[in-house]
């Protein structure tokens, strides 16, 4: 049968108003269903025909997930809140700074017009091979074409890749670890609230999905504590167009200092695995150490311990080394 | 319901990826299936087993108290297959099931103990043991056809003791044989399609339709594992055959059992103090 | 704002003004083909080869014809054959048996369609082509033309891998030998050949054609400095925002298609041909197009699916392309892997060249860029001796086609960072290097012709390096350069560019009404450059009447347009002035022997000037408008009821529809014209390079072009600008990745190819023009589209090399990735050969 890679195949549409709607739907349908936030993502695969859901539930009318709600605990982010609204809400940029930093690093003006912050941190891979409809692991085959002797893989992991070597493209999830965020996902057995760090799945575990949400699940809202309110914050990202594109690597931080030396930091990489990666081991090494070239330096170094570059990846290595030094030493690049 | 899961190929060409994961479920309700059957067999319907009246003309008396059935060496292997046989299980199916763990390097890693064991095994089985005596024999053929008339009420002679290894034993060998053999002909290559420090990662190294069915061959076995090692753990905990587990941990089996079960022609024991495990004579009983 | 002072002389050349098209296009009312619908209209879509080459075996569509909905199907084997085509002196080019049609049985790149579906609307078509069965038979590919020539390597054809252009057969007497295809044969290297390879450097086994100029070895022997580099440049498609959507059908015989080109009246022969129907039966529609970059010279082949399934299902046809169909069929300039041994005096003087060059051509027609590759580097820098050799190589990769400056932005690509590094070597300013190599006036270029090499009609280089020069203050900023402040470095870079520049022999129409209007008749595309308005103010220009008072038509062939040039090797300008001119010169004549015949005296005692002629120093005269009236009873020559012989037959058929309703002017450009033309750019660039990660952003760019007279500044800066963007895209970031394992591409997203965005360019720009008249080119001026694209490109990265040095980059794009990881290990350290990594 000849394959065509255009017009989005006929489903049924839903837009609930409501979460519990949308829950009841999700249920009712089941694997038949997709959940269609601001479409950025889904709209690819509809309009290639490599994803072909019955059903989409078009979350746009459901007004309890959108906004942004700050009180003295920290904020609320509704999972539809689009990432315009999270670069110009003003708590966010005075109080997490980062954060509108990430976003507005994320695609373009018009995407971000549309995409919402749900959306950005659940995305799926981008991986030109998966994109491009080939039948690899990630979309329920036996290979990894990007990691093979003829493989290209410049935009591909360094870290954790197991099988498939796809990254996550998010700017904002790193920024969202880095501010110890909890994400809100609702299910058939009810609300769970999950760290940011571990909403995020590496192939290891589930090589076909990028994020812990199931058929049912639904990311509601992210919740911002206030305990990195006002903090030191650091990020960038590097790429290959100023504009409309995706991370090559991607760095935030959050630090709090006790005088001259980092009392507390969140450090987060993302475009270097198939999850944002939280550098733990770095945190600590930097704890009670002063913000100079030297530190960043030593965790630079650390940082890229046990990266693993393919072929055409190599670069990723010095550039995670390099950006990780840079969010240590802090001044802006 | 479909046995294969076919996708489309680069070039647009329909390659099989692997079975049909449905297919677990069918071989685990087979395999359950089986031995609920046969557990009612027994209990309610099986006749008593009749074996020929004719006894061989063995000095009973010579056979020793205790019986070696299997050498330390086999008992060993056997403990180590099943371990990584329960391991490769394990790590292949529970994520299908929805417990997901990290299991790709635990698989291959029990895969490889696995193939050691195997490569053990054929090695010592065929110089060191009596390599002929897990096939079925002519005696075995006749003996099986017998007991399927009389097992349906046909007359019949009545079949003769078995030999070291039961029929049934030497035919599960045989399928976990074949089976085996295929997820590790087809396992071993599959190592090249993931990382591991042995090989430099090709999956290029045949067409996708090859290692299509490759995976559909590694696929088939892994299920059909499931259902060959329910039944086999059936088996070994039914109590007319705990001997032989009890074999297969301890080593050997007692006198009685040995002149129930089995033929002292056909398995012939060394007599106290001489060497044991004299090899059976290649030639059949007609 | 640009540095260009208007020649005093005229009234409207040189001067800003609101184009016919600017409110249409701003306001999205101007039309593209996909804004036109028409009565009963179908939608196609194509099913497209998935593999890089196969055969088809069978196709079953009874499936999809079963559908409700679908109207028809249309494959290879309904198309008409290839057919020859003629150009305008009567020679006639053979068709290429294996060049591109639009469907083919033998796909030789994955993207290639191979049938095409009508139905009701676009859901239905998509869903009849999943259900056709195509039953492929997968052939051998190659997807990298360094692996075709290996020994034993691939074909990208059943019949060989290497184009070669023979020499034309002698002329049987009385008659044009006509052009023929080139020849296909299978080249392959020795392992002896590939040896250079492991070094990273291109290897030179035999090449297929070859040409050369002066001693090279003396040349090489008498240099105080040679280099031997290899560099590689990309596959870039054309992506133009408008893909080449096509809307057709058929009424009372005639075709009517709508789609984008470059070129109104020279795609009429185009559909004509490829339809295999008289000219006569064509109507053309293409009053807007968006970009065609080479890619849509005449249109694209592609139109005749529309056209041929409307014809059989008996209603309009609209095929609407996708961007991921515009990749494999939008067209794409070729990469060149090239290597160039240079000699320098130490002044930095070219005392020899040796250029050597393979082209990726893809599966069909044979492009020229390796060719002009060589021509453009002879004529830009001047060699005292000069080799070329090239091979022109086929892989399963999309069709290539000419994209701005064709070869010559890729020769420059490839020279111009052996000439950084010289200055470098050697401690001559950048600039001075190359004002020293710099072509001036009646400048020699190329193989010799006869005997003797041809040469540019003008060439004033040396003249835009210096005040460009002096305009991007390059000696102050060229001394803090190479400097790291924290992560940061900036450097300086200059290039010089050029690309040919015009053409001749066209034809100017149109006609004075009595109302007193000038209705100008325009063949020249829409297609973003305003050539199509831009030259018709010579005209306005050379009457002396106000631009209100002229009415352009233009972008429909059924509205009697003139024979004009094809808009593509920046030949508008040039070819278009000179026709406007002489139509301009046509109508002063007739307008002259009209005052004579009614007021007496004679004809050059009469002057045209205010709307009148009148008599030269005041007295009696007729307006236009009655002049015109004058004409139409007059008749003959002065309505347009006599016609010059040796006008076009095209322009013929449309003067003959105006006659008779004023004075009607038409004329063929006959001026003389000595040398070839080409215009030239000096370009310079300022970049700020993070080494920590290899990041780069450009902080000012100018580029000062010798374009002869400038007709519109705004529309010469649109296009200095642009065409430089299109040539820094090149340095940014775009590019194609192929994956060599099943020969498909794995870019296929708009954003995974990477053209620059807004935000990309130059943080400041700048342009500036010489102007200084061509003297071969009766107002002087010369064409501007494609000369700046070398320039952007290799400005960018010469700045670069002053930013890092010369051991980062051997190919382009330069992107974050390549910068970083040789900075790291101190040596370049990007893939050096394989094609679209």
């Amino acid at each position: 049968m000849a394959v065509i890679r255009d017009v989005i195949p006929a489903f049924e549409l839903f837009q609930p108003t409501s979460v519990d709607d949308a829950l009841a739907l999700q249920a009712r349908h089941g694997v038949k269903a997709w959940v269609l936030a601001g479409g950025l993502d889904s709209f690819d695969w509809f309009k290639d025909r490599i994803k072909r859901p019955e059903v989409v539930i078009d979350l746009s009318q459901v007004r309890e997930l959108r906004g942004i709600r700050a009180d003295a605990n920290g904020l609320e982010i509704g999972a539809m809140t689009t990432l315009t609204e999270v670069v110009r809400h003003p708590v966010v940029r005075e109080k997490y700074g980062i954060l509108p930093d990430a976003a507005e690093a994320a695609a373009s003006p018009q995407i971000r017009n549309q995409g919402t912050i749900g959306g950005n941190v659940s995305q799926d891979a981008r991986c030109w091979y998966y994109r491009g409809g080939w039948p690899c692991y990630r979309a329920g085959g036996n290979i990894c074409y990007a990691d093979t002797p003829t493989g290209l893989n410049r935009e591909h992991a360094i870290l954790d890749a197991n099988r498939c070597v796809a990254v996550n493209p998010s700017d904002t999830a790193p920024a969202l670890i880095a501010l110890d965020a909890k994400f809100v996902v609702r299910g058939p057995k009810g609300e769970r609230v999950v760290n940011a760090e571990d909403y995020f799945v590496g192939p290891a575990i589930d090589i076909t999905r990028m994020t812990i949400l199931k058929p049912g699940d639904l990311l509601t809202s992210i919740r911002i504590p206030s305990t990195w309110a006002g903090s030191q914050f650091y990020f960038e990202k590097a790429r290959d167009r100023k504009v409309w594109d995706f991370a090559l690597v991607n760095v935030a931080a959050a630090v709090a200092m006790s005088g001259s030396s980092i009392e507390r930091i969140r450090l987060v990489v993302n475009g270097v695995a198939a999850h944002p990666v939280r550098l733990t081991a770095v945190e600590a090494a930097v704890q009670g150490k002063p913000r100079n070239e030297e530190t960043a330096k030593m965790a630079g170094e650390l940082a890229i311990q046990g990266a693993e570059p393919l072929q055409y990846n190599g670069y990723k290595v010095p550039l995670m080394r390099n950006l990780v030094m840079r969010a240590i030493r802090g001044a802006a690049a | 319901m479909h046995l294969i899961e076919w996708a489309t190929s680069p070039w647009g060409q329909e390659v099989p990826i692997h079975i049909a994961w449905s297919l677990l479920w069918v071989s685990a309700i087979a395999g359950v299936g089986f031995l609920i059957v046969h557990a009612i067999y027994v209990k309610f319907m099986a006749k008593p087993a009749a074996h020929s009246a004719v006894v061989s003309s063995v000095d009973t008396a010579r056979i020793p108290e205790k019986i070696q059935r299997h050498s330390f060496g086999a008992r060993f292997f056997h403990a180590v297959m099943a371990l990584s046989m329960l391991a490769l299980l394990f790590t292949a199916f529970l994520p299908k099931v929805g417990v997901q763990f990290a299991w790709v390097e635990w698989h291959w890693i029990a895969g490889i103990v696995l193939t050691i064991s195997v490569v053990y095994h054929i090695i010592h089985a065929s110089f060191w043991l009596d390599f002929w005596s897990i096939w079925p024999d002519q005696q075995d053929r006749v003996d099986a056809r017998n007991r399927i008339k009389l097992a349906l009420g046909q007359s019949a002679q009545e079949p003769k003791k078995f030999a070291k290894y039961p029929l049934e034993n030497k035919l599960y060998h045989l399928i976990v044989m074949l089976a085996g053999l295929s997820a590790i002909g087809t396992g071993v290559f599959m190592m090249k399609r993931v990382r591991t420090p042995f090989f430099t990662r090709n999956p290029y190294l045949f067409s996708d339709m090859t290692w299509g069915w490759m995976y559909v061959l590694h696929g088939l076995a892994g299920v059909g594992f499931v259902a060959l090692v329910t039944v086999h753990i059936y088996f070994a905990i039914r109590p007319e055959k705990l001997f032989i587990t009890k074999s297969m941990i301890f080593g050997s089996i007692s006198r009685e059992n040995y002149l129930e079960h089995h033929d002292p022609q056909r398995w012939v024991v060394a007599a106290e103090g001489a060497s044991s495990g004299r090899p059976e004579s290649k030639k059949a009983p007609a | 704002m640009p540095n260009v002072t208007p020649p005093k002389k005229y009234n409207l050349i040189g001067k800003n003004y609101t184009t016919g098209d600017l409110y249409a296009k701003v306001t999205g009312k101007a039309k593209y083909a996909e804004d036109y619908r028409a009565d009963g209209m179908l939608f196609c879509k194509l099913a497209l080869s998935p593999m890089p080459h196969a055969r088809v075996r069978s196709i079953d569509a009874s499936a999809a014809l079963a559908m409700p909905g679908v109207k028809a199907i249309l494959t290879a084997d309904d198309l008409p054959a290839p057919a020859n085509s003629i150009t305008d002196n009567g020679t006639v080019i053979l068709a290429n048996p294996r060049g591109y049609q639009a469907l083919t049985n033998e796909p030789l790149f994955q993207g290639q369609p191979i049938l095409a579906v009508a139905a009701i609307d676009e859901l239905t078509a998509a869903e009849a082509i999943e259900k056709i069965k195509i039953n492929l038979e997968p052939l051998p590919f190659v997807v990298d033309p360094l692996v075709s020539l290996r020994p034993g390597g691939p074909n990208a054809r059943t019949d060989g891998n290497a184009w070669v252009r023979l020499p034309p057969p002698p002329p049987k007497p009385g008659e044009r030998p006509p052009v023929t295809p080139p020849d296909l044969q299978t080249v392959k290297w020795t392992n002896e050949d590939f040896e250079d390879a492991k070094s990273g450097r291109l290897p030179m086994g035999k090449a297929t054609e070859e040409w050369h100029v002066g001693d090279i070895d003396a040349g090489f022997k008498n240099a105080a400095l040679v280099l031997d580099e290899t560099f590689v440049t990309p596959n870039t498609s054309h992506q133009c925002l408008e893909t080449r959507t096509t809307m057709a059908y058929w009424q009372n015989g005639k075709v009517f298609v709508h789609t984008g080109t470059q070129s109104t009246a020279q795609t009429v022969p185009a559909i004509a041909r490829w339809l295999g129907i008289d000219q006569s039966n064509v109507v053309f529609i293409s009053e807007y197009t968006g970009g065609g970059f080479g890619s849509k010279i005449t249109g694209d082949i592609t139109l005749v699916i529309p056209a041929l399934l409307s014809k059989k299902v008996g209603a309009p046809v609209m095929m609407r392309i996708t961007r991921e169909e515009e990749n494999y069929i939008g067209r794409a300039r070729p990469s060149l892997h090239g290597r160039m041994k240079v000699g320098f005096s130490k002044e930095g003087r070219i005392t020899a060249l040796d250029m050597f060059v393979i082209c990726d051509n893809g599966p069909y027609d044979m492009v020229g860029d390796a060719f002009s590759s060589g021509r453009i580097v002879s004529v830009l820098y001047q060699p005292m001796a000069m080799r070329w050799r090239g091979l022109t190589i086929l892989t399963n990769t999309p069709p290539r086609t000419s994209q701005s400056s064709p070869g010559g932005m890729q020769g420059i690509a490839i020279m111009e960072p052996v000439l950084a590094k010289a200055a470098r070597k050697l401690g001559v300013d950048q600039v001075a290097l190359r004002r020293i190599n710099a072509p001036e006036g009646k400048a020699p270029f190329g193989p010799l012709v006869a005997g003797k090499q041809q040469y540019a009609t003008s060439a004033f280089v040396k003249e835009a390096l210096d005040r460009g020069a002096e305009q991007f203050k390059w000696n102050e900023r060229k001394v803090n350069t190479g400097k790291r402040v924290g992560s940061k470095v900036r450097g300086v870079g200059v290039s010089v560019s050029s690309y040919s520049g015009g053409t001749i022999g066209f034809d100017g129409l149109f006609v004075i009404k009595p109302d007193g209007r000038i209705y100008i008749q325009s063949g020249v595309g829409n297609l973003g450059t305003e050539s199509w308005t831009d030259v018709h103010r010579v005209v306005a220009e050379l009457m002396g009447v106000p631009w209100d008072k002229c009415d352009i038509t233009w972008g429909n062939t059924s509205k009697n347009l003139p024979w004009t040039c094809p808009s593509g090797g920046s030949q508008t300008t040039h070819a278009m002035t000179r026709a406007a001119s002489a139509v301009a010169t046509d109508a002063i004549k007739k307008l002259q022997e009209i005052a004579a015949k009614d007021l007496g005296g004679k004809p050059e005692d009469y002057v045209v000037a205010n709307q009148r002629v009148a008599r030269k120093g005041g007295g009696a005269g007729l307006t236009l408008a009655q002049a015109a009236q004058r004409a139409i009873q007059l008749g003959g020559k002065y309505d347009g009821h006599e016609l010059p012989s040796d006008i076009n037959k095209f322009t013929t058929v449309s003067a003959t529809a105006l006659a008779g309703q004023g004075l009607l002017a038409v004329a063929k450009d006959n001026y003389p014209h000595d040398g070839n033309t080409f215009s030239f750019v000096a370009t310079f660039a300022e970049v700020e390079a993070d080494v920590e990660t290899g990041q780069y952003k450009i902080l000012d760019f100018l580029a000062y072009a010798d374009v002869g007279t400038v007709l519109h500044p705004n529309a010469l800066g649109g296009q200095i600008l642009g065409r430089s963007i299109l040539g820094i895209g090149h340095t940014l970031g775009q590019k194609w990745v192929y994956d060599q394992h099943y020969g498909l591409p794995v870019s296929k997203r708009f954003h995974h190819t990477k053209p620059p965005t807004i935000l990309d360019i130059p943080d400041k720009m700048a342009w500036g023009a010489v102007e200084i008249p061509d003297p071969e080119t009766p107002i002087g001026a010369r064409g501007i589209g494609e000369p700046p694209v070398g320039g952007g490109c290799a400005a960018i990265m010469n700045a670069l090399s002053d930013a890092l040095g010369d051991e980062i980059f051997r190919r382009a794009p330069i992107t974050a990735d390549v910068i970083l990881a040789s900075l790291e290990a101190g040596k370049p350290m990007q893939d050096p050969l394989r094609a679209n990594i």
